[in-house]
């Protein structure tokens, strides 16, 4: 029981005055961060709104019919601080790889884009290679 | 025991947890302030009040010094968690939302409900992807939202800016009594009016909704709650203390954790605009977890 009371005390004396935290959401509900998938696709629309950043992809299949992709990110505060909203050109061609959806929908938590010349740009919520980050 | 588990756990978690990253202050300086940026005194206004004017804490989100490296290849990693501000060495960790869903969980500062609605805290709370307000964009409303972004105050009213929504609340100082019709309303911020108790701005606010919630935890309120926060500046830190008075559904008050942030003291710091919120991750979710 002593033991009991000094571990609660100690939690307690750690979490008092503890920040709030980022508000939302539930990026392991929705993505499996474990697994990697990948696409390479011509960008419509980049959408800066909260909670999540989004850019919307069409993607050729080999059957030649185009398939709808949705990539999501962090807020939309993390690109403003770099000064890098207007990076993503509309038309243009990206090389895709993500954390895919658990549901199984043409949906993805983007790890890298790769420019058309070949610049890559890594966006995750922790070190994309510790597997302790996943 | 697993309640034990459960605190061990905390204090383990709480041992490696990172600070929300804050917009770093830009060069330059305000004048009375020192290089580390804490003013000898409390500036003071006309009449002698406490001076609240300014941008006040940081932003969060984003690694603010990431560059390209040479061949234009660029990294932003948004790595966030839940930290006590007295926590030395207090670097990034792991798990992101994971911990900070526990984080909140574990915090020891609970309101006390009254026995019959603990049920429904608790289903709140297992099921906060479907019912917190805050995941469905919705506002976060007093007192969640916590302090100002940014204060306008002068001698007969101040003016609190926050970024959460690009969301203003104007509170009278003249001394009026809270409005007869929009303090019954239904409200997310609530009806305020403000007063001095010596140098602490004491703000009443009454008239709120019963959607929005006291915190992640499933802590909700009725649309009778009684708030009053007190801001009292000392130096270049401004002390954000608040009550919650609730006695439809609470025991006794509830004091929120005492939150103290710092004057940004870039003299051109401003707000930026809060992007509108669509949320679209409700439908894709598989699991109750959430962070």
């Amino acid at each position: 029981m002593r033991h009991q009371r000094a571990l609660v005390a100690a939690a307690v004396v750690m979490m008092i005055g503890a920040a709030p935290v980022l508000g939302h959401h539930a990026l392991h509900s929705e993505f499996d961060t474990s697994k990697r998938g990948h696409i390479v696709g011509v960008l419509t629309r980049f959408a800066m709104v909260n909670p999540h950043i989004r850019w919307y992809f069409d993607v050729k299949n080999p059957n030649g019919t185009i398939a709808k992709w949705e990539i999501t990110g962090a807020g939309p505060q993390s690109l403003r601080a770099n000064g890098m909203t207007r990076i993503w050109k509309v038309g243009d061609t990206y090389d895709v790889t993500f954390a895919p959806a658990r549901d199984g929908s043409n949906l993805g938590r983007v790890v890298t884009f790769t420019f058309p010349d070949g610049r890559v740009v890594t966006l995750y919520h922790e070190d994309p290679n510790n597997p302790n980050d996943r | 025991m697993r309640r034990w588990a459960c605190y061990l756990a905390a204090v383990v978690l709480c041992a490696g947890c990172a600070a929300p990253k804050a917009d770093p202050p830009a060069s330059g300086s305000t004048p009375g302030v020192d290089a580390e940026g804490e003013a000898a005194v409390t500036p003071r206004m006309a009449d002698g009040k406490p001076d609240l004017n300014g941008v006040w804490g940081g932003g969060g989100g984003g690694d603010d010094q990431a560059k390209p490296d040479a061949n234009g290849n660029l990294t932003v990693l948004t790595k966030q968690r839940p930290c006590a501000p007295t926590q030395p060495n207090c670097a990034h960790a792991v798990n992101f939302e994971r911990d900070s869903g526990v984080m909140q969980r574990m915090n020891p500062n609970v309101p006390i409900y009254k026995p019959e609605h603990w049920a429904r805290v608790q289903e709140l709370d297992e099921n906060g992807n479907q019912f917190d307000p805050e995941f469905h964009c919705y506002p976060l409303g007093v007192p969640r939202l916590g302090p100002p972004n940014k204060i306008v105050q002068t001698a007969t009213e101040v003016v609190f800016l926050y970024r959460s929504h690009n969301s203003f609340r104007v509170v009278p100082l003249d001394g009026r009594p809270h409005d007869p019709v929009y303090s019954q309303d239904v409200n997310w911020n609530g009806d305020s009016v403000g007063s001095w108790d010596g140098d602490t701005l004491v703000v009443d606010v009454v008239g709120f909704n019963d959607e929005s919630w006291l915190a992640w935890p499933g802590w909700f309120h009725s649309n009778n709650m009684h708030v009053i926060e007190r801001f009292k500046r000392d130096g270049n830190t401004l002390h954000y203390d608040v009550r919650v008075e609730d006695p439809d559904v609470l025991l006794q008050p509830w004091d929120m954790t005492p939150r103290a942030i710092k004057l940004n003291p870039n003299p051109k710091a401003f707000l930026i605009e809060d992007p509108p919120c669509d949320e679209q991750d409700y439908k894709h979710m598989t699991s109750r977890e959430r962070g």
